[in-house]
């Protein structure tokens, strides 16, 4: 062999190369090239069939990489490529520019189970090139019965997005992630595994490098955005903060994404700019807001919204080439999560603008974040005793036994999967069993994580006061191997937009806060294994009308008072009374309108809301009968975590001991939560004889999730 | 955990682990793995080298017919969805054990020789198959005699610190297991199916976690139940223990008459048949045909019935060196 072997060996290597450049012109026009590091990056898989971890910024090409890498395999005779990705789908331009090679792209995900059928006969046609997956999936039943045996189980290639995740010193470690990890170790060495990820510093690359193995192959390349103009505004309060965007916002060409931390934060700061005639449209994965997420998305590509105000939800792989602005209305928990949200401003725009706005409630959302990221101990362990006493639960049954909430029993549940202490079959819904798989809990873990978690606030809470340059600060956070002051930013260039907004329009914006209406909404369903025997829906004529709450507790607005009155004052003041009546005769004026007045009953605070209900029915103008009664000193509504104890417990505790009238009645309460209370007194209400049951709070509690 | 290449191809070859319902190729049977294993020892040569072979290498290298190349690469190619498959067994707590491990049980190679199966699926603590035990045969319907010996080898297995195997069904298996487990004993049952779901009985799932059970399968872990695979389990049972209890059997018909008929002509232990006056014909029969009598009332108490089943066994020719072979 010797020199001919080699000879022929870098010919091998020029044609591969030609040929996957001719390729690519196909997909992207004549006068196109590999940019940095993709043709390694393509090499490594699609030739050499190592194992790849590929680091570059957002918007650099890593889907043309698989894209290439996927045609040069099928080209010889690779089964298609399987890529696991917390996307959706795939942009639309990206499938149209591979279709140009031949290379056919599908999704198979929870949302479009319509299109299964088609995609399984393509797949069983081999004319399915790549399939996106998310990484449930993989442990999905229908996926491994019926999907992977179509193509006989030939992956041809394995694609990690957002490999950053498999690392639990990413900022946002995602337990699937770690069956990932195990799948790629047992996969044989034949098999070409390709990891992505525009965010990672140096230690998520080596905790990645450690779990996929040696011999991976590391392509790193440079951070920095040319276009992007960062700067740092502080303003304690929302509403000068929505005054800051009214004021502003006119003033950026273009679109642009405005982030928050929570739902209700998006809800309110899109109303806000509606009312002052922006297009704007709020943005988040909550599954009960109507949000079309894929719709609002594509309304946006198209510049048909120009603003999204958005949680985190709008996140990996959302590729918009022209944002010209992302401003945060909070500030993150992390440099990382933050480098990858303002990343998306300007990717093919010269200039572009990156603002962070930060406030007094900040550090309050991040640490409840935080704080609620694990479930306690005291969950895990109870939920695997009622486990091993059974051979099957499902979700309902456990949160019958386990005093915990919906969100923690779900988070705990696949906590305990992926440390295979449970397991999951599906007989008409999702069962959990316990595994024989011994189970301790992983304290050490956790209190990594979540020291991790508070470092990075810290490094982000540097941020706002850094005085240098502040892309040379993320760049440095981020191990960037070069970060050199970026001489665009406000503090290279000693000037910015202003801080200072005009009184005028602050007040307003606290009136729009004070005015926003929450709605409470009406409970259809009995919470689940708390009539076993019973139909899971509640008898129509038994539920309440929709209802409302003055306020969201604890923020800004009317929240304040409420926090005030129920916890420092133990009166409810003048001023929240007045606005009660006015938002129920003005905004919400219901009809029929209730004739009388009742309110939810507490031996704890036994004056506090009764005469709160007295006074308010005083300004409407109609009586107040306090007609239901507490029947023994219950354990505090919010201490029963979950809907099934909630609902036993105020069944358990109200009940009504006179006649009740016949007509309308607003249902008073001070604060809302889950609404089982409210639901539960409405029924007694109704069966007892009254007319429509309105519910009305003075607070709306904000559960806040980390997943937005 | 990771799994060898050799025990890679072999599953990929001869278990259904990833394969479509109607594959274009079936997985290997052990009539079609002995003659591939022996090309590749012939050939200086493991299972792993199968895996990333062109089906060239393989009629040129092994030796096989390009027929059989074929076969083998097409049911070769799914290591991916093997990859996916076992992970998700493994974190259910099952396993996989072929012939190419060093942990497959020795007493099998011994005494199955070809016939061992090639994969084997287990959860629990694989190092109790073929341990000193006992095995205990029988029917599902049971009189109060068959009941109570069941229950006693169980009890016996349990404070003599013998292992119980047996064959995990209802009856016979399920009263003698329980009882060697409630004794704080060790067991084994060889299921003839659904180890998926056995494995989540509250009280087994608790002794497979304490290491004092372990469930071991020759089928798929999601096989349903069939008469073919009951019978075919029943020597996998009797070849992993010293000396085999039958409680009750049928005459010239069934599994438990089938399995004892078996295992007395390949003497590879010594064979106990239940003893009592209104005892089935099919006790009678296997008596006849070389079963040692164990009368009952039975003669000895819990902790003795090893020492005792030891005297009274017929010497059997020793269990022949262990063979190397995958």
């Amino acid at each position: 062999m010797g020199d001919g072997w080699e000879v022929n060996f870098r010919n091998l290597e020029i044609m591969n190369k030609s040929h996957t450049l001719k390729l690519l012109k196909q997909m992207l026009g004549p006068d196109k090239d590999f940019r940095p590091g993709q043709w390694e990056a393509i090499e490594a898989v699609a030739v050499k069939k190592q194992r790849a971890l590929v680091v570059q910024r957002t918007g650099w090409g890593k889907s043309l990489v698989y894209f290439l890498a996927t045609k040069l395999l099928r080209e010889q005779g690779a089964g298609p490529t399987i890529l696991i990705s917390p996307l959706l789908s795939l942009m639309r331009n990206q499938i149209e520019a591979a279709e140009r090679i031949g290379i056919r792209a599908l999704t198979i995900n929870s949302a479009n189970r319509q299109e299964w059928a088609e995609v399984e006969a393509m797949l069983a046609n081999d004319v399915c090139d790549l399939m996106l997956i998310s990484p449930e999936r993989l442990n999905n039943e229908h996926f491994l019965k019926t999907v992977l045996p179509k193509i006989s189980g030939r992956i041809g290639l394995f694609v990690v997005d957002e490999a950053h995740c498999i690392s639990d010193w990413g900022h946002d470690f995602r337990p699937d992630y770690r069956r990932i990890v195990r799948i790629i170790q047992m996969l044989p060495k034949g098999v070409p595994v390709l990891g992505t990820t525009a965010t990672a510093n140096n230690r998520v690359v080596q905790d990645v490098q450690e779990q996929m193995g040696p011999g991976l192959t590391v392509l790193r390349g440079p951070l920095i955005r040319e276009s992007l103009r960062l700067q740092n505004i502080r303003l304690a309060t929302q509403s000068e903060r929505l005054a800051w965007l009214a004021e502003n916002l006119p003033k950026f060409n273009g679109s642009g994404i405005i982030y928050c931390l929570t739902k209700a934060d998006t809800e309110f700061v899109a109303g806000w700019l509606k009312q002052k005639g922006f297009s704007a449209e709020a943005y988040h994965a909550g599954n009960d807001s109507g949000i079309d997420r894929q719709s609002l998305e594509q309304a946006f590509l198209k510049n048909e919204i120009k603003i999204l105000v958005a949680t985190v939800a709008l996140g990996m792989g959302f590729d918009k080439p022209d944002i010209a602005f992302v401003i945060h209305f909070q500030r993150p928990g992390s440099v990382v999560a933050y480098y990858q949200q303002v990343g998306r401003a300007g990717r093919a725009l010269p200039k572009s603008y990156g603002i962070l706005m930060s406030g007094a409630e900040d550090d309050d959302i991040q640490n409840y974040f935080i704080d609620s990221a694990f479930p306690e101990e005291r969950v895990f362990t109870e939920i695997l005793r009622v486990l091993q006493e059974h051979e099957s639960l499902s979700i309902g049954d456990i949160l019958a036994k386990v005093n915990t909430t919906f969100g923690m029993a779900e988070k705990a549940l696949s906590l305990l999967e992926l440390d295979r202490a449970v397991g999951q079959t599906y007989d008409r819904k999702k069962l959990y069993f316990r595994t024989p798989h011994p189970w301790k809990p992983d304290t050490e873990r956790i209190n990594r994580v979540l020291a991790l978690r508070r470092s990075e606030l810290a490094e982000m809470q540097d941020y706002v006061d850094h005085q240098g340059c502040l892309m040379a600060y993320l760049l440095e956070v981020l191990d960037d191997p070069n970060p050199s002051p970026c001489g665009r930013c406000a503090n290279c260039q000693g000037r910015g937009f202003g801080a200072a907004v005009g009184e005028g329009l602050v007040i307003e914006a606290e009136r729009f806060l004070k005015g926003a209406e929450v709605t409470i909404k009406v409970r259809q369903l009995w919470p689940a294994g708390l009539f076993p025997d019973q139909k899971s829906k509640i008898p129509i004529e038994c539920q309440n009308e929709p209802g409302r709450s003055l306020s969201l507790y604890g923020d800004a607005g009317w929240g304040k008072h409420v926090a005030a009155g129920k916890y420092r004052d133990n009166h409810f003041s003048d001023a929240l009374v007045q606005a009660s009546a006015e938002l129920i005769r003005n905004n919400w004026n219901p009809v029929p309108f209730p004739a009388w007045v009742t309110c939810i009953p507490s031996l704890r605070h036994p004056k506090l809301v009764p005469d709160f209900a007295w006074r308010l029915a005083q300004v409407l103008g109609i009586p107040y009968y306090p007609v239901l009664l507490r029947k023994r000193n219950a354990p505090e509504q919010k201490t029963m975590q979950n809907s099934s104890m909630q609902a036993a417990n105020v069944l358990d505790t109200i009940a009504i001991e006179s006649k009740i009238p016949s007509r309308a009645v607003l249902l008073v309460d001070d604060i809302v939560d889950s609404g089982w209370t409210l639901m539960m007194a409405g029924y007694l209400l109704k069966q007892n004889g009254s007319g429509a049951v309105y519910p009305f709070t003075l607070a709306k509690a904000t559960g806040r999730t980390v997943n937005g | 955990m990771s799994i060898s290449l050799d025990s890679q191809a072999i599953l990929l070859l001869c278990s259904q682990i990833g394969l479509i319902l109607n594959p274009e190729y079936k997985a290997l049977t052990l009539r079609d793995w002995n003659p591939l294993a022996k090309s590749l020892q012939v050939a200086g040569m493991r299972p792993g080298n199968l895996l990333g072979m062109s089906t060239g290498d393989m009629v040129e290298g092994v030796g096989v017919s390009s027929e059989e190349a074929l076969r083998y690469a097409y049911l070769l190619q799914r290591s991916g969805a093997l990859a996916i498959e076992l992970e998700r067994l493994e974190s259910l707590g099952i396993f996989a054990l072929t012939r190419a491990d060093k942990d497959y049980p020795k007493r099998y190679r011994q005494r199955l020789k070809e016939a061992a199966p090639a994969v084997l699926f287990y959860a629990g603590d694989y190092a109790l198959l073929g341990q000193p035990g006992i095995a205990v045969v029988g029917s599902r319907h049971l009189d109060e005699v068959g009941q109570a010996c069941a229950e006693f080898v169980g009890n016996a297995c349990g404070l003599s610190g013998k292992v119980l195997y047996s064959g995990g069904a209802r009856g016979v298996d399920t009263i003698s297991m329980d009882a060697a487990l409630q004794s704080r004993g060790t067991a084994v049952g060889v299921l003839a199916n659904s180890l998926e779901t056995a494995i989540r009985h509250p009280a087994y799932r608790e002794a497979l976690g304490r290491g004092d059970l372990c469930f071991v399968t020759p089928y798929s872990p999601n096989a349903s139940f069939s008469v073919g695979t009951a019978m075919g389990r029943n020597r996998l049972i009797y070849t992993l223990a010293d000396y085999a209890v039958v409680v009750a059997s049928d005459a010239e018909k069934g599994g438990t008459w089938a399995g004892a008929t078996e295992a007395l002509k390949a003497k590879w232990l010594p064979v106990f048949v239940l003893e009592h006056p209104a005892m089935p014909e099919g006790n009678k029969a296997l008596i006849k045909k070389g079963g040692i009598p164990l009368p009952h009332p039975l003669p000895v108490g819990h902790e003795a019935l090893s020492s005792w089943l030891e005297e009274n066994a017929t010497n059997l020719d020793p269990d022949p060196e262990q063979l190397s072979f995958f």
